[in-house]
């Protein structure tokens, strides 16, 4: 039952969440590479249950709930500085911005808007940060992608590249990495469940493990990743 | 949940100024199930030390708490509490304490309350909102258990949510437009997730943390307390927030399986920043 308005946003869609977008995502585990250090996450089963809790927590209370709320029409500029003060680790707080920058700039020349315009000469003019999860929001919305759908989009996007991160870092057979994914997916339905019944003081509700790997990460001598 | 807001249960308002040197209180008021001991001394800094009680020993259902602190410009406050703060059952309900913190320019808190237990079928939210100036210094510590059960079980309370909200005013944006330096936001949910595996507690059982707002706060600090807890038994982690304002805040977290382990090694940091900035010597609080 595909017409014409649903097919040309799929496809950016796709285009959007490629993990072959050159956002800079393969450089980053977001705080998995130091219990990788200490032993805790050596094969499939031990990094399932990393991907499962940071798809349950910060997937879901800081990126997608920021989404959830740019849909609902909340300013971008104080999304976007509530953003800057709840991603407490700096390096997670520089990625963002980093990937936040790259989507920025590959969605104004690929996907223009007034919304994108509007985001990218706040970022420009230093009056906010630039966000991956905004980024990536303000795009689907003037694509007129679903909600619903851009948050399935995103979070399993974002669960796939630290997938293929965990393949190459730990190191984990292909086949593994589908196998973590097929999980993934229940993980991120589950999440995007949760993220519609959340409200304000939800928003950026922490794990403390995960932080304080997320922190650990800047002192980690060897690494293979940037956060 | 009653749909009509409850009178507090307890109220305190006390706001600190500097006066011939020394930190005096020039508005105090409580009513209710909260007050404050008379105030101490604890050195010659001027400092002026005040110990919130709990009369009542503890929080239960339905119970709100509001706490509204201001220290003025140049005053300095030490803020601790006489014991725990002890949340039992509060059936379908929540107790609550909300906090107000405002610090003036080149003013100075230290917030260092005893550990927070939530026992069985306990829920609890607090809520803190600090509004300094980027010349203010606040350092505040925290400690959650894992509550207490008759069985033996830990995290066996229904809710724990610690929301602090930093705010950092300066000449444009005021009051509740203050530009947001770190919203620090923990929710704990013992029956909904299993909260003690990896990614949540990591097989420890306490919690505690450290916050640190201040100009002089930067990554030198950062890797020094880094280096200084590593060896206190607890996994740790440090961080900085972002700067508005020439301001930066300071994230210490760490996991252990006691209280004991964490009040050392929150102390120690306290230690640390009391030496290099104000020349006081560590904290030794005894209960009055």
């Amino acid at each position: 039952m595909l017409n014409t308005a649903t097919k040309s946003y799929q496809l950016a869609l796709a285009q959007l969440t490629d993990s072959a977008l050159p956002t800079g995502a393969f450089a980053h585990s977001l705080g998995f590479e130091p219990y990788i250090e200490r032993e805790l996450i050596c094969n499939e089963e031990s990094f399932g249950v990393w991907l499962s809790a940071f798809i349950a927590q910060p997937l879901t209370y800081s990126d997608g709930l920021a989404i959830r709320f740019l849909y609902e029409g909340s300013d971008v500029g104080q999304l976007d500085e509530l953003l800057s003060a709840q991603l407490l680790p700096r390096q997670v707080r520089e990625a963002s911005m980093k990937m936040g920058g790259r989507l920025l700039e590959i969605g104004g020349d690929v996907f223009p808007s007034v919304d994108l315009d509007l985001y990218r000469d706040l970022v420009s003019t230093g009056r906010a940060a630039g966000h991956q999860p905004l980024a990536f929001a303000v795009v689907a919305r003037s694509l007129g992608i679903p909600l619903a759908e851009a948050l399935g989009a995103y979070l399993f996007a974002t669960a796939t590249t630290l997938t293929q991160n965990a393949v190459r870092a730990i190191p984990l057979g292909q086949n593994a990495g589908q196998r973590l994914l097929r999980h993934a997916a229940d993980d991120v339905a589950a999440a995007v469940e949760s993220i519609g019944h959340l409200d304000v003081d939800d928003f950026g509700a922490v794990s403390p493990g995960l932080e304080i790997s997320q922190m650990r990460h800047e002192r980690q001598r060897a690494r293979m990743f940037m956060s | 949940m009653s749909l009509v807001a409850p009178a507090p249960m307890g109220t305190l308002r006390l706001s600190i100024g500097l006066r011939q040197g020394r930190s005096v209180a020039t508005r105090q008021f409580h009513e209710g199930a909260l007050r404050v001991l008379r105030p101490h001394y604890l050195d010659e800094s001027g400092q002026v030390c005040f110990v919130m009680v709990n009369p009542g020993g503890a929080y239960l259902g339905a119970d709100l708490f509001v706490i509204d602190v201001e220290v003025e410009d140049g005053a300095d406050l030490l803020l601790a509490t006489q014991s725990a703060t002890k949340v039992y059952r509060t059936p379908g309900s929540f107790a609550e304490q909300r906090m107000s913190v405002r610090l003036g320019e080149r003013a100075r808190l230290e917030l260092v309350p005893d550990q927070l237990i939530a026992y069985r079928e306990a829920s609890y939210r607090q809520g803190s909102l600090y509004t300094v100036s980027p010349t203010s210094s606040l350092v505040s510590t925290e400690i959650i258990t894992p509550g207490w059960s008759p069985d033996g079980a830990s995290f066996r309370y229904e809710e724990v949510r610690l929301r602090n909200e930093i705010r950092v005013e300066t000449p444009g944006r005021m009051g509740a437009g203050a530009e947001l330096l770190a919203l620090d936001n923990l929710l704990i949910r013992p029956p909904l997730t299993d909260v003690t595996g990896m990614g949540f507690m990591e097989g420890f059982s306490h919690l505690g943390s450290l916050v640190v707002v201040d100009p002089r706060v930067d990554q030198g600090l950062a890797d020094e307390l880094s280096v200084l807890t590593a060896g206190a038994g607890a996994h740790t982690g440090v961080s900085l927030t972002r700067t508005v304002a020439g301001t930066t805040g300071l994230i210490l977290r760490s996991l252990s399986n006691s209280t004991e382990v964490l009040s050392a090694l929150l102390g120690s940091c306290t230690a640390l920043l009391r030496t290099r900035w104000t020349g006081q010597a560590p904290l030794n609080l005894r209960k009055y």
